[in-house]
């Protein structure tokens, strides 16, 4: 069963569109990141999720429910965090988590305890009080303490300094290996997420561009370098699945997004006779860049 | 702590690069047969990595026959195979023909090959049988 599923999801703002068709799926115990750039329409297509943003058309479905018809029974199984999040500010940290607690049967509290205890909050403070980073880990630990189903991060990361980030990561993981779990994770900044995630969804001005397995995006992607032998000129044609390419002197580059051990030289050998190739891996950053460009360049 | 080196690269799939560093590890003799090797749960937690990475390389690791898993103790590293010496030269066919392509590409003779070699296999080969 998928754990998120959504049907031309659309969401208008007057005459903006902010998301636009959106066919997501997201299957059960992966790590998923949406990437995008800020106002791309990551935050507005959680909101719909949430069911906290009706949508213009199209539907969406998580855990298997409507997202308009989501009850407290099935919230009860979700984890949500956003960046934005109102907190009551008037409570303490213990107070907070006090409140939150009754909502939820299945709440842990040996590991909301060790939740406190490793990100080093303090529970006598007002949440008014706290810095970004410890309001941000509070909210994580009033979402992780129930073993959700499914946690929805909205921007968990954003403006967060290096050594909470690094707190905020060891707490997924730890509550990760306790069960099988769903994470839906956003982010504008790619190494927030490149070693969590194990699906990467990439959106755009309200679209997705694409949706891939990490490892299976990490392997067909491959920065070639050719330098041609003199005596061969510079082809006219090339695969389509050759991006990015230039030229300078002897020397191609290329971003090939179809590689394939052997398979990714013999072509070269063959448009480039007597050249030598050098194949190397490409950042996701660097996927991510070239696949939003050669997007850009089909559509106009 | 991890008992093998690793630091992780951008760019290349994560279960790749820790499953190479593991088999580094073995055959420098920074773990020996019989040792534990970490449960999901530690590799995950030390590397910062999502548990269904740290299961995949464990899983691999498995298969490759460099662990052997056991229910009560978990993970250990294996005794090296004695099988078919043949099958696993074999193995290493395309890895040493592109050595031999990157060598000739830039104009080494085999002994310059062969010295450059042994200074890696020295350089991994266990304290103990030197």
């Amino acid at each position: 069963m998928n754990v998120i599923e959504t049907h031309q999801l659309s969401r208008r703002f007057g005459r903006l569109e902010a998301v636009h068709g959106l066919d997501l799926v997201v299957p059960k115990g992966v790590v998923f990141a949406l990437l995008g750039p800020n106002g791309a329409g990551k935050s507005t297509t959680i909101k719909m999720l949430m069911n906290l943003l009706p949508s213009t058309s199209g539907t969406a479905q998580v855990l298997g429910v409507d997202s308009r018809k989501l009850s407290p029974r099935e919230l009860a199984r979700i984890g949500y965090v956003a960046e934005s999040m109102d907190l009551p500010e008037w409570m303490t940290v213990r107070q907070f988590l006090d409140y939150c607690r009754p909502f939820y049967p299945t709440w842990d509290t040996a590991l909301e305890k060790k939740l406190l205890a490793d990100f080093e909050l303090p529970e006598p403070r007002k949440l008014k009080h706290l810095s970004r980073g410890m309001r941000m880990k509070t909210a994580l630990i009033a979402a992780l303490a129930y073993h959700p189903e499914l946690l929805i991060l909205d921007e968990p990361f954003s403006g967060l300094d290096p050594v909470v980030r690094d707190d905020f990561t060891r707490g997924l993981i730890e509550v990760s290996a306790q069960g099988e779990w769903t994470i839906f994770v956003s982010s504008h900044d790619i190494e927030d997420i490149e070693r969590l995630a194990d699906w990467i969804g990439v959106i755009e001005n309200g679209r997705l561009r694409f949706a891939e397995e990490l490892e299976s995006l990490q392997r067909r992607f491959r920065r070639i370098e050719v330098t041609r032998a003199s005596t061969t000129p510079a082809p006219q044609t090339r695969p389509a699945t050759w991006l990015n390419y230039e030229e300078s002197g002897l020397m191609a580059r290329f971003i090939d997004s179809d590689y394939a051990v052997g398979d990714t030289e013999k072509r070269c050998a063959d448009i480039f006779p007597g050249g030598t190739v050098t194949a190397t891996p490409v950042p996701l950053r660097e996927i991510y860049v070239t696949l939003a460009h050669a997007s850009r360049g089909k559509a106009a | 702590m991890l008992p093998f080196s690793i630091e992780l690269r951008p760019g290349l799939p994560l279960t790749e690069q820790i499953v190479y560093a593991v088999k580094k590890a073995v055959v420098s003799g920074q773990m020996r047969p019989g040792d534990t090797f970490p449960s999901v749960r530690q590799l995950s937690q030390d590397l910062r990595i999502n548990p269904n990475t740290a299961h995949k390389v464990i899983a691999a690791l498995v298969q490759e026959k460099v662990l052997i898993t056991t229910p009560a103790v978990g993970s250990l590293v294996a005794a090296p195979e004695d099988g078919n010496r043949k099958e696993r030269a074999a193995l290493l066919g395309l890895e040493l023909e592109r050595a031999v392509v990157e060598a000739k590409r830039l104009g080494l003779t085999l002994d310059e090959v062969r010295d450059g070699l042994e200074i890696h296999w020295k350089k991994l080969s266990p304290p103990t049988q030197k």
